[in-house]
């Protein structure tokens, strides 16, 4: 043992402490009023009967029947259509020339009237003149 | 009869606890009683008080006894006896007192006053003054009560590594501290 260590040892032993009597007489007193607590033992499993297992068994069996034969006796559901691979093939191309002619189409009719007005009032204009 | 000639060890420790086991009252108080005082003296390393030190003690006797019967023989008994006082000491200690634990009052220390009424050079008043709480307690039962390194851990509820590093650590603080008491010593002639 190290100095050190000694002079601590020997340092602790002259640090005085007692216990006093009425001390002692407290402990000895509740000792007294208290009993050991029993050491908790391991819950033992219960024992079931052999019909348990038996009983468990065959419910699990006709469980597994009966959802064989639900499953093999209901009618094919029909596969939900694919989902596209190519978003760009999904999507309908667009016809520009199309579009074109039907966002014009009206206006086109509006010109045409209206030169014939023109070639209508030119007429009369002329008739009226004499020309 | 001299007191100390009644609780000559007549039973072997084994013996003692079984008989303890099976609600022996007598059993017990002749198993705990050369622990007393040692625990007594560790308890005021941990309580506020003497008064408190006494009624920890007091409860470590009654939850020892309540719950022998759950102590398991691979361990040393004192060990055991120190882990439930322990445990009763931090009982007794508030909150507040805890977190300001390290800011230790030297006048109302129950430890230091006994010092104190015996000598006043003694290296454990260095100790309580450098040392946190873990680590003086690691350094107690290491020096005091002569506890191996695993009993410590097992006490202290701590690992084998902590209460290594942290004995270390509490011896090279009061080797430095003794060290430079020494050179004032020195320097002051």
């Amino acid at each position: 043992m190290d100095k050190l260590a000694q002079q601590l040892r020997q340092d602790a032993e002259k640090i005085e402490v007692t216990v006093s009597d009425e001390l002692d007489h407290r402990i000895a007193a509740s000792l007294r009023s208290v009993t050991p607590e029993a050491e908790s033992v391991a819950v033992p499993k219960s024992r079931r009967p052999a019909l348990f297992w038996w009983a468990s068994s065959l419910t699990g069996i006709a469980a597994a029947v009966l959802v064989i034969i639900i499953v093999n006796t209901q009618q094919p559901v029909e596969p939900a259509t694919a989902t596209p691979a190519s978003i760009v093939a999904a999507v309908p191309v667009i016809d520009w020339k199309t579009e074109t002619a039907m966002l014009a189409g009206p206006l086109q009719q509006e010109l045409d009237a209206l030169q014939a007005d023109m070639k209508k009032a030119e007429k009369k204009v002329r008739d009226d003149i004499g020309l | 009869m001299n007191q100390t000639l009644s609780y000559l060890p007549l039973r072997t420790e084994t013996q003692l606890v079984s008989a303890a086991q099976a609600g022996s009252v007598d059993a017990f108080t002749e198993l705990v009683h050369g622990h007393r005082h040692r625990l007594l003296r560790f308890l005021l390393t941990r309580c506020e008080s003497y008064a408190d030190a006494e009624d920890a003690l007091q409860d470590t006797m009654i939850s020892a006894f309540r719950y022998i019967r759950s102590y398991d023989p691979r361990w040393r008994f004192s060990t055991w006896l120190y882990r439930i006082a322990i445990r009763n000491a931090s009982k007794l200690r508030t909150p507040e007192l805890v977190e300001v634990g390290d800011l230790r009052d030297e006048e109302s220390d129950p430890l230091l006053q006994c010092i104190a009424d015996s000598e006043t050079e003694n290296l454990w008043v260095n100790a309580r003054r450098l040392l946190n709480d873990e680590v003086f307690a690691a350094m107690w039962l290491r020096y005091a009560e002569d506890m191996s390194v695993k009993d410590i851990s097992k006490t202290l509820d701590r690992s084998t590594s902590w209460t290594k590093v942290n004995l270390l650590r509490g011896r090279r603080a009061l080797d430095a501290e003794l060290n430079s008491i020494a050179n004032e010593n020195e320097a002051y002639g």
